[in-house]
């Protein structure tokens, strides 16, 4: 690896780190749900995903074969959320 | 649990040194919610000009201590946010914050256990949250600390700690310091392996329900030898802090 990956790598947070920016977005809390990588079939809960913030967007990769799952892009009046890498997001039904 | 995530002004009642780097905050919320042990919280620095910076700070606190939460912060070198939190930020000064956030790395008594926590530096913090709640709770599950900080003077909570492993039943606490040892120190003095995590968990059964957190490579490593020890992924959850090294 290149002293550039390797700092990426170094500054790596996990998706449990843009729990409240999902939040934000969705009204939900999201990272406790199942999400099914679309390059390689693993599930695992969100709070698991590879989280790179160091960037101007944040990017959300599988833990099993890091390819990108979603990417987050917060701009002065949206957010774009691009979830291509991602075959489904299992959101429990709450009776309440 | 569907609720807008507001921001709120919180109030800085307490500061508390833990070590050299790392202080308590103590906060007093005006819409304080109920955490569940391991969630954090946003904090917002604003300045005059418009600049924002944001991160995000585990709660320490036990849920059941209401109106107020501890956020344990540890300045980084350059960090933006955590030498602001550490260095300027006095009692009665306000923050702008917004949580309890997070849903997969927490555990209540209800989970039961037994458990398995496992710390690098700071990545302390959540599990402390964890065990004032299981203390609070009255909570007796058979739970086993693993953590590992440079020197003896760099553990956070280290009174508390052999406090609430006296007080306990079924708490132990194991310490592992990577750099320096105290004279006569008996205990870990390496950074964690995987002949270490098995002695730990061995009365724990094949199975312990295990939280890790600390920095990305202790986590790693930690996951990764526990997966080889026959734990199942499915009883560990990890939580990633940012760059420095227990």
């Amino acid at each position: 690896m290149d002293d550039k990956s390797d700092l990426n790598r170094a500054l790596m947070l996990d998706g449990n780190a843009v729990a409240g920016l999902l939040q934000e977005v969705f009204g939900i809390e999201l990272t406790a749900s199942p999400t099914k990588c679309a390059h390689c079939g693993a599930v695992g809960a969100l709070g698991t995903l590879l989280a790179f913030t160091h960037a101007p967007g944040i990017v959300l990769r599988c833990s099993a074969c890091e390819q990108v799952v979603m990417r987050i892009v917060e701009t002065a009046d949206a957010i774009y959320l691009e979830a291509r890498g991602a075959a489904y997001l299992r959101l429990e039904r709450h009776t309440s | 649990m569907k609720r807008p995530l507001e921001w709120q002004i919180a109030t800085v009642s307490a500061i508390k040194p833990e070590t050299a780097n790392v202080k308590t905050l103590t906060l007093t919320l005006p819409a304080w919610l109920p955490h569940r042990a391991g969630q954090h919280y946003d904090v917002r620095l604003s300045a005059p000009d418009g600049y924002q910076a944001q991160r995000s700070y585990s709660i320490a606190s036990a849920p059941e201590r209401m109106g107020e939460i501890d956020l344990t912060v540890e300045r980084l070198e350059d960090g933006e946010v955590s030498s602001y939190l550490d260095d300027v930020l006095v009692v009665g000064d306000q923050l702008e914050v917004r949580g309890p956030i997070g849903g997969y790395f927490v555990w209540e008594v209800a989970q039961g256990g037994p458990l398995l926590l496992i710390a690098g530096g700071s990545g302390i913090v959540p599990l402390m949250a964890m065990l004032r709640h299981r203390a609070a709770a009255g909570a007796s599950v058979s739970t086993r600390l693993l953590y590992s900080s440079r020197t003896h003077t760099d553990v956070i909570y280290r009174d508390e700690l052999e406090t609430l492993r006296a007080a306990s039943t079924g708490l132990e606490v194991f310490h592992t310091f990577t750099r320096t040892q105290p004279a006569g120190w008996r205990g870990y003095a390496r950074r964690i392996d995987t002949p270490m995590l098995q002695e730990v968990i061995q009365p724990l059964g094949p199975t312990p329900l295990t939280y890790i957190c600390g920095p990305t490579l202790f986590v790693e490593t930690a996951a990764n030898g526990l997966a080889q020890l026959g734990v199942p992924a499915s009883q560990i959850r990890t939580e990633r802090f940012g760059p420095t090294a227990p």
